[in-house]
């Protein structure tokens, strides 16, 4: 399926796999699992996990096709409702909270010259390990503000709080996560 | 999306770097999603496929399927078969359903009122 401008929406993605179109279920885990990957990844910060968690999240999502409401909700605010379900769900199994972060690989550009890829890895572990010392809301705000870019009111639903609870919660994670950085500005080569 | 506030510099650099690029899909993942894709049409596609056969029977195979399709319909036909015959040739220890017919028909000549008196009654007036 090509990225043009007449290319089909998720919903009718969702509506071409419940009528049997075997390319709409490439697409949509094309378009949807990377997506969930990631955030479950820095949420739980344990790949592992998080790979689980992606693939019960697109089961879940085939098994809502065929009652999917079209226009009612963004398929990818449900995507993200259900990560967070399902890796608040995992935390509470796991009694010792995360996992270390060297579990979790950086995408990092094979462009890069080796010191170069060095410190990106370190950029990538700096950020993760800052992320996992936020309460677990603190960092499900951040994430899905700052990392995949979602609006307020979406985060408000995906979290089921109001929109001055993410503004809140996003603000106070936010200095947080500076404050747990400030002192490896040079180690990070940004001194 | 940034904040002003320069002391939040290198972390806007730091979540910069962060939305770039998401992870890529391990190919055994991506696998098991679309396996799992494959397994759930196939699912849809049996109850729709069965759902199109329901719909398409004639009228009065949806009302054999209501007793239970044939078989049920073939084990009423023949009680009823055998009800009928018992009913004509009653094995001897039973008591026979004609006579006990006839015995009510003659019962039912009871004079409920006694007609010769009415009868005498309105002579005498």
């Amino acid at each position: 399926m090509s990225h043009s401008q007449t290319a089909p929406t998720d919903d009718a993605l969702l509506v071409l796999f419940a009528n049997g179109d075997p390319l709409a279920a490439r697409e949509l885990t094309r378009r949807l699992a990377p997506r969930a990957l990631g955030v479950a990844t820095r949420v739980l910060g344990d790949r592992a996990e998080a790979e689980d968690i992606t693939q019960e999240v697109m089961m879940r999502l085939w098994r809502a096709a065929p009652e999917w409401q079209q226009g009612q909700a963004k398929v990818s605010t449900w995507l993200y409702r259900v990560v967070m379900n399902l890796c608040i769900d995992r935390k509470r199994r796991l009694k010792h909270g995360s996992v270390g972060i060297e579990d979790v690989p950086e995408p990092v550009d094979p462009a890069l010259s080796a010191a170069e890829k060095l410190q990106e890895h370190s950029r990538w572990d700096a950020l993760q390990a800052a992320l996992m010392t936020l309460s677990d809301r603190q960092r499900q705000a951040v994430v899905l503000r700052h990392i995949e870019e979602l609006s307020n009111p979406d985060i408000a639903r995906i979290m089921d709080i109001s929109v001055e609870a993410v503004e809140s919660l996003t603000a106070r994670g936010k200095r947080a996560l500076a404050k747990a950085l400030a002192g490896q500005r040079e180690e990070l080569g940004y001194g | 999306m940034a904040d002003k506030d320069t002391d939040f510099t290198e972390l806007d650099a730091l979540l910069d770097l962060a939305r770039q690029k998401e992870p890529d899909l391990p190919a055994g993942l991506e696998q098991s999603i679309l396996a799992d894709a494959a397994a759930v049409q196939a699912e849809l596609q049996q109850h729709s496929r069965a759902d199109a056969r329901s719909v398409s029977r004639p009228w009065w195979a949806q009302v054999l399927s209501l007793f239970g399709g044939a078989p049920a319909l073939g084990g009423l036909g023949v009680a009823c078969a055998a009800g009928v015959w018992v009913g004509l040739a009653p094995p001897a220890f039973l008591p026979d359903p004609l006579q006990m017919f006839e015995q009510v028909q003659s019962s039912s000549d009871v004079d409920l009122f006694d007609t010769h008196d009415v009868v005498a009654f309105l002579v005498e007036e």
